[in-house]
């Protein structure tokens, strides 16, 4: 009765969720064995193989089964470290990690000093995004500097941002090396090219007539902007500005070369501390206290983010601001 | 006194030559004037020009007032967009009441609606609408400031055949009284509309009228095709007008056109029938005329070969099949001739 199966598969009469819960049930057993016995190497191949057949199964067609065999074993590449790290990770450690005020104040300055960066990046970069969507002579120059921090090495970014406003660059009073506006600054070269292109394909998406029709029966540029440009906007301008924020958190090379410390406002002890971006207390940890110690910081790290990551997207896919219809 | 314009405006594209729109249109207050022309003609970049969108050389006055330099919003015009253009975050009602808090002296919104029939639609959102009910959204927002012009682009366009003659009939109801310019590629729309036609062709005015003068003595055999005439090699009508030597293209309506008995006494023409097709009410009859009449002195070939001595025309009922020899009467009086064929 093979067949009989096979063809219920394929005609969904099994109804997807529950597929993809038993292929998920049999992906961790088949790792928790993998692990447990000391193999994880087992695993890896037992995802490219389980792949193959059930892209088999499901469509039947070499075409099909041969993209997801060579697409699994990206999977492998980029899911199996990160399982790894998880599962090999010390309890004892994280609870003692998660206890210290120190990683309390890493991690709070780790989803701040992003946030800082990513409105900046939105408050400046909305406006530029909305003369880009419309066009206007030299956009292309425009367009190319705003990208050019998507090509330039991290650590290059941060030497850039010193020679422009460290020592004998511009704004001599305003002092970067080793400030939070330093930090912040850093930051904000990195991700706002993330900011303004998600916000202007946004405005890009959105139909003239939209706005002329707001225009011609009254409404000024500002009010248009107002009342039909952002709205309709808005799911795009907040996707910027988590790309920019998660950008942020991630970026250690420009970060560890213009701030490598920073003395910021700490809101639950009410008053300013010191301390690193969270990346570059990560790898300090990594140097002083080895892999075990560093991954328990990163494995913090790496949930809070999530954390706020989901909330955001979970906020964000709300209707409400467009009636339920778009 | 009206809305008057006489604009040049210049449209460049990637990848395309530049367009230009050179047109003067003037609107007694009160009239709808009907923009008609074929897709392309510039009928839209003009709407859009007079409601301020785009820059443009020469002048757009109201009442002698000039308008140019003035933003859109500071106009005072309405506009009723192709594709409704509604704001898909906003309600019925909020949509209808969009430009009322910029204008002291509105309409009621919900008045509107209730007018329009769709005050049950009140708090749904436009992509839960169809087509017509979104029109009526559409009309109601743009009635509801009260406006000084009406500028309706395609309004009918996107609507299937028993909508689109709801709203005509109702369109041309609230148009009584408005000054209103409303673009169409659509004839029989703009026969209905309008007070005033003006054919446009490749951004320019070809021909300013009342639906009478367009459609009866077109200006040109570009209008006469556009507004529905036959188009022919004038030669093909010797034998019922008297066709000056330069005259090249003659046109006439098809509903002047009629079938005769007989093949060929009494000053009609003669040909076969190609085509018959049931049109609404009426049969349409394409009949090829024949190109050795002999009262046809052809000095061209360009009836012989069946293209250019092709009427159509309509009758009730009994229609003639494909193939049969029929007679053909062309009152003169009815047809226009042209010296050129363009």
């Amino acid at each position: 009765m093979a067949t009989g199966t096979e063809t219920d598969v394929r005609t969904g009469r099994l109804g997807r969720a529950p597929i993809v819960v038993a292929f998920a049930a049999v992906q961790l057993a088949a790792f928790a064995a993998a692990y447990a016995s000391g193999s994880p190497t087992l695993y890896a191949y037992f995802v490219v193989g389980s792949v193959a057949v059930a892209a088999y199964a499901l469509d039947g067609s070499a075409f099909v089964v041969g993209a997801a065999t060579l697409g699994s074993v990206l999977l492998v590449a980029l899911g199996l470290p990160l399982a790894l790290f998880v599962a090999r990770q010390q309890p004892g450690l994280i609870v003692q990690k998660a206890l210290n005020p120190d990683v309390h104040r890493v991690l709070y300055l780790g989803v701040y000093g992003p946030l800082l960066a990513a409105l900046a990046s939105l408050l400046f970069g909305v406006p530029l995004a909305r003369l880009l969507a419309d066009g206007f002579p030299g956009q292309q120059v425009i367009e190319s500097l705003v990208d050019l921090p998507l090509v330039v090495p991290h650590s290059v970014a941060g030497i850039i941002i010193l020679f422009g406003f460290g020592q004998g660059g511009a704004f001599p009073s305003v002092s970067v090396l080793g400030t939070m506006t330093g930090m912040v600054l850093a930051m904000s070269f990195v991700s706002a090219p993330y900011a303004v292109n998600a916000a202007r394909e946004a405005f890009e998406s959105i139909d003239d007539r939209l706005e002329y029709a707001s225009r011609i029966h009254g409404a000024s540029r500002f009010q248009t902007f107002r009342r039909v440009t952002a709205p309709l906007a808005v799911r795009g301008i907040v996707t910027g500005g988590v790309l920019a924020w998660a950008r942020a958190v991630s970026e250690f090379g420009a970060v560890a070369v213009v701030a490598y410390t920073v003395e910021f406002f700490y809101l639950p002890a009410g008053e300013s501390v010191r301390a690193q971006h969270a990346p570059v207390f990560v790898y300090n940890t990594y140097l002083t206290g080895g892999l075990e110690e560093s991954g328990a910081v990163a494995f913090l790290l790496l949930a809070v983010s999530a954390v706020i990551f989901l909330i955001v997207r979970y906020l964000t896919s709300d209707t409400a601001t467009t009636g339920g219809v778009v | 006194m009206g809305l008057s314009a006489d604009v040049t405006a210049t449209f460049t594209a990637d990848g395309a030559d530049a367009f230009v729109v050179d047109a003067t249109v003037e609107v007694e207050r009160g009239e709808s004037l009907v923009v008609l022309g074929p897709s392309g003609s510039g009928k839209t970049l003009l709407l859009e020009t007079v409601a301020g969108f785009h820059d443009h050389e020469g002048v757009v006055s109201l009442d002698g007032e000039a308008l140019n330099g003035l933003d859109p919003e500071d106009r005072g015009f309405g506009f009723v967009f192709q594709d409704y253009a509604l704001f898909p975050h906003l309600t019925v009602t909020e949509n209808a009441a969009y430009g009322t808090r910029y204008r002291d002296d509105h309409r009621d919104p919900d008045d509107l609606l209730a007018e329009l029939g769709v005050a049950d639609l009140c708090d749904r959102y436009p992509p839960t609408l169809s087509g017509g009910e979104k029109q009526r959204v559409a009309l109601a927002r743009a009635l509801a400031v009260r406006p000084k012009v009406m500028l309706l682009d395609e309004p009918l366009a996107a609507l299937d055949v028993p909508t689109r003659q709801a709203l005509r009939d109702d369109l041309a109801a609230v148009l009584d009284d408005v000054t209103a310019v409303y673009v169409t590629h659509n004839r029989t729309t703009a026969r209905a509309v309008a007070d005033r036609i003006a054919v446009m062709r490749d951004g320019q005015i070809v021909q300013t009228g009342t639906p009478e003068a367009v459609f009866e003595r077109p200006a040109s055999p570009m209008v006469a095709a556009f507004t529905g005439s036959n188009v022919i090699a004038a030669d093909a009508l010797r034998g019922v007008v008297d066709v000056p030597a330069d005259a090249m293209t003659a046109a006439v309506r098809p509903e002047h056109v009629a079938l005769v008995d007989g093949t060929g006494d009494g000053g009609d023409l003669t040909g076969e029938v190609a085509r018959s097709v049931r049109e609404d009410a009426a049969h349409r009859i394409t009949v090829d005329l024949d190109a050795d009449d002999p009262r046809a002195e052809l000095s061209t070939g360009a009836v012989a070969d069946g293209g250019d001595a092709r009427l159509s025309l309509f009758v009730a009922d009994d229609p003639p099949a494909p193939g049969e020899r029929v007679g053909v009467s062309v009152p003169p009086e009815r047809v226009t001739l042209f010296a050129a064929a363009e």
